[in-house]
């Protein structure tokens, strides 16, 4: 009988021989502490967005108590499983500094870029700044296969609040067949296969895009000055999609707790609530399953678009027109409709900290070695309002992160935020957001 | 004598702004060159033009973005993520494979190498520099052509096949950005002022997407290359041939659909529940009813643009012949039948129709009169409406079940006594409640929730008592002319109009006006016009 130990199990793997190995992988491949793979590489933090549209009941929604002894209300209640994981953030604002106010659109601008933007409205616009995901995968992004996945649960590919800066989008993955094929199709390379041999073809397809680049030249000559920084776009694409073949070209490093999902069936789209969810956790779980292969490093998921559409079978209107339109139930004090949605947002969003938490990854989780920031554009929606934006923070990047706090900000900008996120994430940046965004103070209580 | 010989040869070598017409057109300042990402039907056009029809194309397209009331405008401004890219290389390998198999090689590589497993230096050069020439719209440069065939090369050696070489190469155009973009090149022109102008290739580009949305065929790359382009009469000739193809119809019906923002259709989705007869085939059939009303007024019959808003004349099939209470015979199972509303019927006019009605994507269970209302200013009278402003309390707007206000009307008035909504639902919602005789998938109604429909209002100070009244008063007002004539020109030229365009665009509505509304007129005039091809000398690139 052979000893099991981590040296042998990987001189199998690595050496000449092919040796098979059954999945999930052994914590014999950590080191003794379990925070760090048998090569010395520690497991890598992981970053991600979580949007919901159309706010919060603040009342409903809000801890009443500050610290680690926080209430959760009716709002907030789905997340009780995980709460010791989750910090909920209030009183921080998005604050405008002179700006308008662009409905549905400023709010989730301020927090996700640092700045508030100029044009844009109902879930649209531009960014004055690159959203907090670009900024994470450019620094923990390299060497996985794809710079970030983006989701999007109602079957529309352009909600998405990933951006550059500007007015492109990332655009929204938003059907689990093609997700599950970009993914794990025929050029996934499961990191835990005994044998590996890479495609004679990618050395080919990178030649395609080195010569490719023998074109910029002409091009920035060619074009106005306007449109230089496009052309540098085009070619940073470029760039990436060249560092995502070498990198298929290298045996890729075992990854825990990776396990090749099931291909997803096709089904219907749209932003019936049900179906949304359900698209949701299909995603989602594909999302969850290629930050465990080591895929991916950054996702960024939008249930739904900032003015939300989601609604019941055969109601007239959808939760955004519910939030204007629909009267305060006097009994309740709050809008019983709107309500709803909000309360089934949070069940999305405590379903996705389910999916990373079932993940064990060392002697955490999957969830414990992540950042997930999630938020909506409005505080209350029925008033377009965006001081004291419902914000939250999941998971502990591995320890550089205290969660299981109710913090306020007393009304600073909500930057501060994305500012901490990205210090506890390792990039060194002292100061981040534009004009009245704009912060050098981290939230010192979760450092 | 002698000045009369100089004249004539004056009139010969110089480029445009010799003729009559062209006489009358004033100097503009133009706007900067432009650098346009293919939308997703150019893309598959170019792919179909220049390869044969049949092949598929997979993956992805980054979703457009609507700017200044075109995404024409907006193509001016995208650019190419990662992961649309990485669509785009998947894409040209997919195209490559096809065009190179086997079955396909035959009819687009236009030698025979002696060997198959072996690079042919010269036969590469050839297909490789044809189809550069037609996918970069433009001849393809030497240094251009060089790295490209080192790539066929490679790939050739590696595989052990030429063919396999050539998919490399044809891949590597494909990913190209001056495939994926459309590269407008200009220069200083002495001649036209102090502006710039397009260099003749980027101008037939223009041309060609503007009137067939699609790359320049090899006629209109020969005029080009021949020079015959610079010369107006080579000009008007090329054009007047791009009008009088069967594909001007493609290029009008790109050029509305844009216009009238029919990319919202994607993904549009209406209540079942509530609304039984819709079904994703019936906005399918609703734009198809609007574009071949379009087409047969505007293309087929070259009449009237204003008339658009009453013409009776339309087609049916038998989806729409269910939704417009019309019986459809015969003649029209599984296809189209030209039909005209009686006198008596309550549709006329491109409003009343399905497409325009059930055309909000915000709205799945209801109609919306803010939205209709929105949507006439901002589509057809090329006006902006402000957003609503922040932290607005929408307590007065009450739902649709509340017994006090039954109808829209009644409801938004309730709302538009709010002195902070008043000055923008007062722009929008007389139109909009105009048509609420027409639920949200464009169903006619007299009540809702059992209450009489007012459809009445006022636009432009002129009483309309339902919509073909007040389509009557659109057909009238100048500002809908004008506003198609502006749009026309932008989706050209794929930006606003400059400042240093609005006398030309005067000039413009009076050619309109004197071409007695005509569509083809209009576009003429625009492609063969010196504006068209003017370039802002603050924004020519530094060569």
């Amino acid at each position: 009988m052979p000893k099991w130990n981590r040296r042998n199990v990987l001189k199998g793997m690595l050496g000449a021989s092919a040796v098979t190995v059954a999945l999930p992988l052994l914590d014999c491949f950590l080191d003794g502490n379990g925070q760090a793979l048998a090569s010395g590489a520690p497991i890598p933090p992981r970053f991600g967005t979580w949007f919901w549209g159309c706010g919060v009941n603040a009342a409903r929604w809000f801890p009443e108590r500050l610290g680690a002894d926080y209430d959760l209300k009716d709002e907030l209640k789905a997340i009780e499983p995980y709460k010791r994981k989750v910090d909920v953030f209030s009183g921080f604002n998005c604050v405008l500094g002179g700006k308008p106010n662009l409905n549905h659109w400023s709010g989730i601008m301020a927090t996700y870029t640092g700045a508030c933007p100029t044009t844009g409205g109902m879930g649209t616009g531009t960014a004055e700044a690159p959203t907090i995901d670009c900024l994470v995968s450019d620094t923990i992004g390299a060497g996985t296969r794809f710079r970030s996945l983006e989701i999007a649960c109602t079957g529309q590919s352009s909600v998405s609040y990933s951006m550059r800066a500007g007015s492109t989008i990332n655009a929204s993955e938003v059907d689990p067949v093609s997700l599950y094929r970009r993914l794990f199709g025929p050029e996934f390379q499961d990191p835990n296969a005994a044998e590996f041999k890479p495609d004679a073809g990618l050395m080919l397809r990178q030649s395609v895009l080195s010569s490719v680049k023998d074109e910029r030249a002409r091009l920035m000559r060619s074009v106005g000055a306007a449109d230089r920084m496009r052309v540098e776009q085009y070619f940073t694409s470029v760039r990436e999609m060249e560092q995502q073949l070498g990198l298929m070209m290298e045996r890729p490093a075992p990854a825990l707790a990776c396990a090749v999902p099931k291909a997803p069936v096709p089904a219907e789209l749209g932003p019936v609530w049900e179906t949304a969810l359900k698209t949701h956790d299909l995603l989602g779980q594909l999302v969850v399953m290629a930050l465990a292969c080591n895929q991916t490093r950054v996702f960024n998921v939008a249930l739904s678009t900032a003015a939300s559409n989601l609604r019941k079978a055969g109601s007239a209107v959808s939760f955004h027109e519910l939030t204007h339109e629909e009267p305060i139930d006097d009994r309740l004090g709050y809008q019983p409709e709107s309500t709803f949605f909000m309360e089934k947002s949070m069940e999305a969003f405590a379903s996705m900290l389910r999916m990373l938490d079932s993940v064990k990854e060392g002697d955490g989780t999957l969830l414990d070695h992540s950042l997930v920031l999630a938020t909506s554009e409005s505080n209350y929606a029925k008033l377009h309002s965006i001081d004291s934006l419902p914000i939250l923070v999941a998971g502990t990047a591995g320890g550089k992160w205290r969660s299981g706090l109710h913090i306020n900000g007393r009304g600073d900008p909500s930057s501060r935020v994305g500012l901490t996120i990205q210090q506890a994430l390792g990039i060194p940046v002292a100061s981040w957001g534009v004009g009245a965004m704009a912060t050098s103070k981290p939230v010192s209580e979760v450092l | 004598m002698l000045a009369g010989m100089v004249l004539a040869e004056l009139l010969l070598a110089g480029s445009i702004g010799t003729t009559a017409d062209a006489a009358e057109e004033p100097a503009t300042s133009g706007g900067a060159a432009a650098f346009r990402r293919l939308t997703e039907v150019q893309y598959q056009q170019s792919i179909e033009d220049i390869f044969g029809a049949g092949i598929r194309i997979p993956g992805r397209f980054e979703p457009p973005l609507r700017s200044e009331g075109l995404l024409a405008v907006g193509d001016s401004k995208v650019v190419v993520t990662p992961s649309g890219f990485e669509q785009y290389e998947l894409r040209a390998r997919a195209i490559s494979a096809q065009v190179l198999a086997a079955d396909r090689r035959k009819t687009v590589v236009p030698c025979d190498p002696p060997s198959s497993n072996s690079f042919d230096e010269a036969c590469a050069s050839r297909f490789l520099s044809h189809y550069g020439q037609l996918l970069y719209r433009r001849p393809i440069e030497d240094d251009e052509l060089r790295s490209v065939l080192s790539v066929a090369r490679a790939a050739t050696q590696q595989a052990g096949d030429f063919y396999q070489g050539l998919q490399f190469g044809l891949s590597r155009l494909l990913v190209s950005p001056n495939f994926l973009f459309r590269v407008e090149t200009a220069a200083a022109a002495p001649g036209i002022g102090a502006a710039g102008r397009l260099d003749d290739y980027a101008l037939a580009t223009r041309i060609s997407f503007l009137l067939w949305n699609a790359p320049p065929d090899a006629a209109l790359l020969g005029a080009a290359a021949s020079g015959e382009l610079g010369q107006i009469s080579g000009l008007e000739k090329q054009v007047d041939r791009l009008i009088a193809s069967p594909r001007f119809e493609l290029g009008i019906r790109a050029f509305f659909s844009d216009m009238l923002g029919y990319e919202q259709f994607d993904g549009l989705s209406k209540d079942p529940a509530i609304f039984p007869k819709y079904t994703s085939q019936l906005s399918k059939d609703a734009q198809e009813q609007s574009l071949r009303t379009i087409v047969d007024l505007l293309v087929t019959r070259k009449g009237d643009y204003r008339e658009l808003f009453t013409t009776k004349r339309t087609f049916l099939n038998r989806n729409l012949g269910a939704l417009y209470h019309v019986q459809v015979g015969n003649e029209a199972f599984g296809g189209w039948m030209p039909y005209s509303f009686s006198a008596s019927d309550p549709r006329a006019g491109i409003l009343t129709l399905a497409a325009f009605l059930l055309q909000d994507p915000t709205h799945e269970g209801r109609s919306s009169p803010t939205i209709r209302g929105k949507t006439v200013r901002e589509l057809f009278l090329c006006q902006k409406i402000p957003p609503p402003p922040g932290n607005v309390d929408f307590k007065l707007v009450q739902d649709t079940h509340n017994p006090l206000y039954k109808t829209a009307r009644e409801r938004l008035t309730a709302h538009r006594d709010n002195p902070t909504c008043a000055g923008c639902h007062s722009i929008t919602d007389p139109i909009g409640l105009g048509m609420e005789n027409y639920d949200a998938i464009g169903e006619y109604r007299i009540r809702e929730n059992g209450a009489l429909i007012d459809a009445s209002g006022t636009f432009e100070g002129k009483p309309y008592r339902d919509v073909m009244e007040l389509e009557q008063i659109l057909h009238d007002s100048p500002r809908v002319p004008s506003c198609l004539a502006e749009r026309a020109y932008e989706y050209g030229v794929g930006r606003t109009v400059a400042p240093g365009e609005r006398e030309w665009i005067k000039y413009l509505n009076q050619r309109f006006a004197r071409e007695h509304y005509a569509l083809p007129a209009l576009m003429r005039i625009v492609a063969t016009s010196v504006a068209f091809r003017t370039v802002a000398s603050n924004t020519l690139a530094a060569n």
